[in-house]
């Protein structure tokens, strides 16, 4: 069944938002994360003891949903698992339009009774069209308006990804953890055991939604499988999509069952599915981040063939070995490059051959600038990348912070000017501390980096095939 | 419509697998792919009469609506050059297939003339409880039976997924003409595997499909077995 779009998007974008059941044993978590909500925030509790307690922290409570003055956009269910139905039944009346079910204990535990009950709400929640999440969810993330999960999210201003998760320990995480790289997560959807509303209905509703960029999605197993093929398809050409899919071991797939009540899926159909609707796949969560990092902060790539900057000889060859293990070239420059190179290149012990080795002793920026700019324009050329070492600039970072303000600035106007792709490999190696403030540095002024020249090689060889995908895309029929 | 009749004569004789004869002249009316044409014979008189008809050298498989992998129980016998090769290999098939598998309803034989040699591949489409119809390709033989070299796509297909799944496989340059051998004739199988999708797409009541073989040549592809199952009537996975 297809949701009702315009109440979804509403529960995605809610003025008035109830949380029902929230109580101290939890810390009142709900109502703590969404205190900054930005609109009206009411609980609804019936025991008198928490509710003294939900109004000593500034909580307007109520005792039934019906209560609750003017229309209510989305609640946050967290009551016990044998009152889910009379809530449920509150919120139908209400004519709420969305709600999410903290509450697990249902098909995910394989008994009868967690079986029945969750029957028993489908069954409710389609009857009466209602937009159901989860149950075993932590429902929806609107970054803008801070209504959110925990308070540790970002809020309060705008981003530009959009994260769907059968997890949501994986949907707090995204907002976080991509934070640190310069990936904002501006609305996310946790769905749990996808009773009612699945990824798919997800997908669709970010697909039309022009805040959101890029997608991201971790899946543990899909129920309309069809629909989800066909819509993937029409929309990975518009708007990237990045697939974490997981429960594709055996192992992997009982932890999936027990934890979302997903079923077993094949790998050789995942991978099918991959190629056929060049949605992109990842193994990890970092994996998802180094990837969307791409889509975001480099500009389209047009092919596979790198120019690369290392600083040490012993860095140039794997960085170049990490190129060509990912099925990326790096070629031998043009003529006319050698003979730019040749006029100013004195580096002692360094190479200018493509991947160049600029050594540890870069004698200045304007120099590195330089250096970029052949590489900007040599036709060999689709993509250049930069390797920055903390190892060997540790010193200069203590002592001259002002050279990494230069050197920032400047390569910011390279990335702009630069018709190729631009990005930056910063590896910690023994120097974690340091590595971290340049890489933070560099992220604040929007030039992300990639933590390994292997990580940087997969997802650029990854989004690379996803360009060309695109470039011969024939849409499907619905 | 011929599949309307179809679907009336096995809910009538309460079967659900088609015989070869039945999948391949649907498969011909269609327009899926050409087949070799199969003759039904009930006794070895009528095997020896089909099989002069139809010209040597023949190939017979036991016809019974139990029996999928009619090799497995003895039931195929190729190369059948006369009618006295005729009549001992249709005593041997039924002898077989009686031993083998005695509960098996046995009808007959089919009767088809040898092919000419190709490259055998196979195509199939079997579903997915998630995601629907999923078409399979290979080559024949060793190759899916030991190697299992074989490429899958989601229904549907468009042209890169069919052009894709062919390339893929490791056996991939046996089909462009392997040391001299004649090549096959690639489009003409990528069309048929766009076929079959739109075949399989449109009529959700099939539940397997089976092209094995197909002898694909340098101007032709015709396959020289077809098996169809159909889903059992009023299965939810019909729709």
């Amino acid at each position: 069944m297809s949701p009702d779009i315009n109440k979804l998007k509403r529960a995605f974008d809610p003025a008035t938002v109830v949380v029902v059941g929230d109580k101290q044993q939890n810390h009142f978590m709900w109502l703590k994360a969404l205190r900054d909500f930005k609109g009206k925030l009411y609980s609804v509790q019936i025991d008198p003891k928490e509710i003294a307690e939900i109004e000593k922290l500034g909580f307007t409570n109520y005792l039934t949903l019906d209560q609750v003055p003017g229309p209510v956009d989305y609640v946050v269910v967290a009551v016990p698992r044998q009152v889910s139905p009379r809530i449920i039944a509150d919120c139908i009346r209400k004519d709420v339009a969305g709600v999410a079910l903290f509450t697990s204990g249902f098909a995910e535990t394989s008994t009868p009774e967690g079986i029945k009950l969750q029957d028993t709400l489908k069954e409710m929640a389609l009857k009466s069209n209602l937009n159901l999440i989860g149950p075993n969810c932590m429902g929806l993330y609107n970054r803008k308006l801070n209504l959110r999960h925990s308070v540790t999210q970002p809020g309060g201003n705008p981003g530009d990804a959009g994260f769907i998760s059968q997890s949501g320990t994986h949907a707090t995480f995204m907002s976080e953890e991509g934070e640190m790289h310069g990936v904002k997560v501006a609305k996310s959807a946790s769905y749990g055991n996808a009773i009612v509303l699945d990824s798919v209905d997800f997908l669709e509703m970010m697909a039309a939604d022009d805040e959101i960029k890029i997608i991201g999605m971790y899946i543990e197993g899909v129920r309309e499988g069809k629909r989800f093929f066909r819509s993937l398809k029409n929309i990975t050409p518009r708007k990237p999509v990045v697939i974490w899919k997981a429960g594709l071991t055996a192992d992997g797939s009982r932890a999936a069952a027990s934890h979302t009540a997903s079923l077993a899926e094949s790998p050789l159909i995942w991978e099918s599915l991959f190629r056929q609707t060049g949605a992109i796949s990842v193994g990890s969560r970092t994996e998802l981040i180094d990837i969307m990092k791409t889509l975001l902060y480099v500009k389209p790539i047009t092919g596979t063939r790198a120019g690369l900057i290392a600083m040490s000889g012993g860095q140039s060859v794997v960085f170049s070995e990490s190129f060509a293990r990912a099925g990326l070239k790096v070629p031998r420059l043009t003529s006319s490059s050698y003979d730019a190179f040749s006029s100013f290149f004195n580096i002692i012990g360094g190479s200018y051959q493509n991947p160049l080795d600029v050594s540890w002793n870069l004698p200045s920026v304007e120099v590195m600038i330089r250096m970029l700019d052949i590489l900007a324009s040599d036709s060999n050329l689709d993509m250049i990348a930069l390797e920055v070492s903390p190892f060997f600039q540790a010193k200069m970072w203590e002592d001259h912070p002002d050279f990494f303000d230069e050197m920032s600035r400047a390569l910011l106007q390279f990335r702009n000017r630069c018709p190729k792709p631009f990005f930056l490999v910063i590896i910690p190696g023994p120097r974690e501390l340091t590595a971290l403030d340049i890489r933070n540095k560099f992220r604040d002024i929007g030039l992300p980096s990639f933590f390994s020249f292997e990580s940087a090689a997969l997802a650029l060889r990854k989004v690379a095939d996803y360009y060309r995908f695109s470039a011969g895309h024939v849409e499907v029929k619905q | 419509m011929f599949k309307e009749e179809l679907l009336t004569t096995i809910r009538t004789e309460k079967r659900n697998t088609l015989t070869e004869v039945e999948a391949k002249r649907w498969l011909q009316e269609a327009g899926i792919v050409k087949v070799v044409e199969t003759v039904e014979a009930k006794s070895k008189k009528e095997a020896i009469e089909v099989s002069k008809k139809l010209g040597f050298p023949v190939v017979l498989k036991v016809l019974s609506p139990d029996i999928s992998h009619k090799s497995d129980v003895g039931g195929v016998k190729v190369g059948l050059k006369t009618a006295s090769q005729v009549a001992s290999a249709y005593a041997e098939i039924m002898s077989s297939v009686k031993q083998k598998q005695p509960a098996a309803r046995i009808s007959g034989v089919t009767i088809q003339q040898m092919a000419r040699p190709g490259i055998e591949v196979i195509m199939g489409m079997s579903k997915d409880p998630q995601f629907g119809p999923v078409l399979m390709f290979g080559l024949g033989g060793v190759f899916v039976e030991v190697l299992k070299d074989v490429s899958f796509r989601i229904v549907p297909l468009v042209r890169r997924d069919a052009s894709e799944m062919i390339s893929e496989i490791k056996g991939f340059p046996i089909l462009k003409g392997y040391r001299g051998q004649e090549p096959a004739n690639i489009p003409l199988l990528e069309n048929t595997l766009l076929k079959l999708s739109e075949f399989v797409d449109a009529n959700p009541e099939i539940k397997e499909l089976d092209l094995n073989p197909v002898f694909a040549y340098k101007d032709d592809a015709v396959a020289v077995d077809a098996r169809i199952i159909m889903e059992a009537a009023g299965s939810p996975s019909q729709s």
